[in-house]
């Protein structure tokens, strides 16, 4: 059969048939494609019954008035309004971010002088490497509560060694039972619990930067200051963004530590949000209220990852 | 790895069979085991025994907890049933009723805490019938058990003992002081405390922490009742800062002077947790605390120094008298069982006089009675020190008091209301005016949100 000029350029005006996506998509997965979507099926299915529909059931509960054993009752935003205006509320929201962002500058400092001194050329670096991991691989509990004993003022270790043994102070320091110092006290056992998942993750961001770097430097006369500055600190900052940022995640939901070693007290001085939250929830019962406690620093968090996680993205396409 | 699967993998790998056919089979072989298995779970849940789900208070006293275990599986023995036994602590317990509750997996029978029936009041059973038949037999309930387990007109838990707080005094001090036990706080207490203190060695006079914690939470309660005082009128209403102002306002200043103005507690005193006195009164440390029977029970068992030199007398009062706030341990049976007529059977056995006397002899004071007959069991006469814990049970008046116990009432105590007072006065330099309207405040909202 003969086909004419003028069919012919129809047929090429109209070009071939179009494909739908799923067309598209079903070449590209091959004959099985069908077989594809039986096998994502269990983590769809996971992450639906594990994350999604707990998240949504949470929102759902933290905006209703949900007492133990009891049915919930759906009150809107109530519970965030009362929140909002709740003095101890806002005591643990003010404690919370003194505890996180006091915890995580220390930790940053700290992390970073173990990365540094660990890739220097110390002496048994694999042993203190063990060794600056031990606070990071002990149970949190464990160690919170031999803090609890170390801080005790008179039977514990510290105000033993500082008034009996060094002669430093004249008496002992009531380390859990002054605002000030109980704030300090658990300020301090986080960063020594979280300070070597800094060092480590510091440590294996040096490690990446290339020797030749730092000699380039060296020969166009950096000091060692401007070594770190304009070599190790650019080596390493989508590492040292990512820990902090999980860092600061982890301190502000950091439970065990406050629990244990204080309960939120001397009264409520080191009351955080997860104590405030866990209070609201088994102490009080009041269960929609601990969630809208439990989420209402969420978007703030949230808009601090997004931030922080674009910010990387640009460094990464310079 | 099923040896079956690994086979057909090699195949597959070795390009014996193709891929759907290594799917067909493997989904033939992977399904017919979980059918197989889930036969053989019905077969084998078909032979089992009624099983009975039972959670304990893990106390202190180890010995009461094993004879309570041990009567338990003899009544499961004698009944032919399973009894699964799970235990929480007092730092614990409280989350796993939440938990089990809201997941619709309470167990069947629990032992709980005086606050129990009015918290899980919802999810329990009423148990009038058994609560009434064991009250009856025994000379009725100590009116602060019944005041606690009886809400609306319903039991919602069956007391079991009661567990409550005496104040220790260290008789070989007072004695080379000749001094008398003190029976007010102040100026009693505080001068007792002042003479037979000795700081340069260490020793304190008084150890009571205001500090979020059972005994902080439990002494404030306290000494607002000795002061006239409390957190609610005899209706209910919040009366912290409106109808008990004057007598709250003086109670919380004497317990923040035994720290600031009198100094007859240990620094450290507000950093403390629930052991922290009895480490401290173990350690020789402190002359006199207030505590439950557990300290006299550890020096006891332990054989301690200190036991033979301890003497434990009626917790001192103030203006209004001397108030003490009791533990009044009971059952509860929760809605969902299906073995509630088991359970009740349970508690009938276990609250038999034979069995419950075998497990109070061995608490060592810390199982008080809660039926008016045991009060007058010989064994309360066995030790001179177990008078105080006898009058102390006796005396004691619920959460709530004067009003009644309320959900409200219940929560206050749980927050650590009153300890958070007293703690923003002690360190963080509030007057007692302003906080005590602070505490009132959290009062009324939570009586708000309660109410609604």
């Amino acid at each position: 059969m003969s086909i004419t000029t003028a069919e012919l350029g129809a047929k090429t005006a109209l070009g071939p048939k179009r494909e739908g996506p799923l067309v598209g998509l079903a070449r590209m997965l091959g004959p099985d494609h069908r077989l594809g979507y039986l096998f994502i099926l269990p983590t769809v299915v996971l992450v639906l019954a594990l994350v999604a529909y707990p998240f949504c059931y949470a929102i759902y509960l933290s905006l209703t008035r949900k007492y133990v054993g009891v049915p919930p009752v759906f009150v809107g935003f109530d519970n965030y309004v009362k929140l909002t205006f709740d003095g101890f509320f806002q005591r643990a929201v003010i404690n919370s971010f003194i505890f996180t962002f006091g915890s995580v500058a220390v930790k940053l400092v700290l992390g970073m002088v173990m990365a540094l001194v660990l890739t220097s050329g110390i002496r048994f670096r694999s042993f203190w490497t063990g060794v600056l991991l031990i606070p990071w691989v002990a149970p949190t509990v464990v160690s919170a509560l031999n803090f609890l004993w170390i801080f005790d003022y008179s039977l514990g270790v510290l105000n033993y060694m500082l008034v009996k043994v060094f002669h430093l102070l004249p008496q002992g320091v009531g380390w859990l039972s002054e605002p000030g110092t109980a704030m300090a006290s658990v300020i301090g056992v986080n960063i020594w619990r979280g300070f070597p998942f800094f060092g480590i993750s510091f440590l294996a961001g040096l490690r990446s930067i290339p020797v030749e770097m730092y000699e380039a430097a060296a020969v166009d006369g950096a000091g060692p200051l401007l070594r770190f500055r304009h070599v190790t600190l650019p080596g390493i900052r989508n590492i040292l963004i990512i820990v902090m940022l999980l860092s600061t995640i982890w301190t502000f939901n950091d439970f065990q530590i406050v629990y244990i070693l204080t309960k939120g007290g001397p009264g409520g001085a080191t009351q955080v949000l997860p104590v405030f939250t866990y209070e609201i929830a088994f102490g009080a019962q009041r269960l929609g209220e601990a969630i809208a406690v439990a989420l209402y620093m969420l978007p703030a968090l949230a808009a601090v990852i997004i931030v922080l996680a674009r910010y990387m993205r640009q460094g990464r396409s310079r | 790895m099923d040896s079956r699967l690994k086979d057909l993998a090699e195949k597959l790998d070795a390009g014996l069979i193709a891929r759907r056919e290594f799917l067909r089979r493997a989904a033939v072989v992977t399904g017919g085991t979980a059918v197989g298995l889930q036969t053989l779970s019905k077969m084998a849940g078909a032979q089992s025994q009624t099983k009975v789900r039972v959670w304990l208070f893990k106390s202190f006293v180890t010995a009461g907890n094993d004879v309570l275990e041990k009567q338990i599986q003899n009544w499961a023995k004698d009944r032919k049933v399973t009894a699964e036994i799970d235990w929480a602590t007092f730092g614990d317990r409280e989350q796993k009723f939440v938990a089990a509750i809201e997941a619709g997996n309470p167990p069947d029978i629990a032992e709980m805490q005086i606050l129990g029936p009015m918290r899980y009041k919802a999810a329990l059973r009423d148990v009038s019938k058994v609560a009434g038949d064991i009250a009856a037999a025994r000379g009725g309930m100590l009116p602060f058990a019944d005041r606690s387990m009886k809400l609306d007109g319903k039991y919602y838990g069956v007391p079991r003992y009661s567990m409550t707080t005496v104040f220790y005094i260290r008789k070989d001090i007072m004695g080379a002081k000749g001094l008398k036990p003190p029976t007010v706080y102040d100026p009693g207490v505080v001068e007792f405390a002042k003479k037979t203190q000795d700081v340069s060695k260490g020793l304190y006079g008084f150890g009571q922490t205001l500090n979020r914690s059972d005994d902080g939470n439990g002494f404030m309660q306290n000494i607002l009742w000795n002061y006239g005082g409390g957190s609610w009128d005899k209706d209910g209403k919040p009366a912290l800062a409106t109808t008990f102002h004057d007598q709250n306002l003086k109670a919380l200043q004497f317990a923040v002077d035994t720290i600031t103005k009198h100094k007859i507690q240990p620094p450290g005193v507000m950093g403390w947790t629930d052991v922290s006195n009895n480490e401290a009164f173990m350690a020789g440390n402190l002359v006199t605390t207030n505590n439950g029977a557990s300290l006299y029970y550890a020096m006891v068992a332990k054989k301690h120094e200190l036991a033979s030199k301890t003497l434990l007398v009626l917790t001192p009062g103030g203006p209004a008298g001397s108030f003490v706030g009791s533990s009044c341990y009971n059952w509860g049976i929760f809605q969902k069982s299906k073995y509630a007529d088991l359970g009740e059977d349970m508690i009938r056995y276990l609250e038999d006089e034979e069995r419950f006397a075998e497990y109070m002899k061995v608490s060592v004071g810390q199982a008080g009675p809660v039926y008016k007959k045991r009060t007058e069991d010989p064994y309360w006469k066995s030790d001179p020190n177990f008078t105080a814990i006898m009058q102390n049970i006796i005396r004691s008046v619920p959460t709530g008091y004067p009003g009644p116990v309320t959900p409200a009432a219940v929560e206050v105590y749980a927050q650590n209301t009153l300890t958070d007072m007293a703690g923003r006065v002690a360190t963080a330099g509030l007057s007692p005016e302003a906080a005590l309207k602070e505490a009132h405040a959290r009062v009324e909202e939570i009586y708000k949100a309660r109410r609604s």
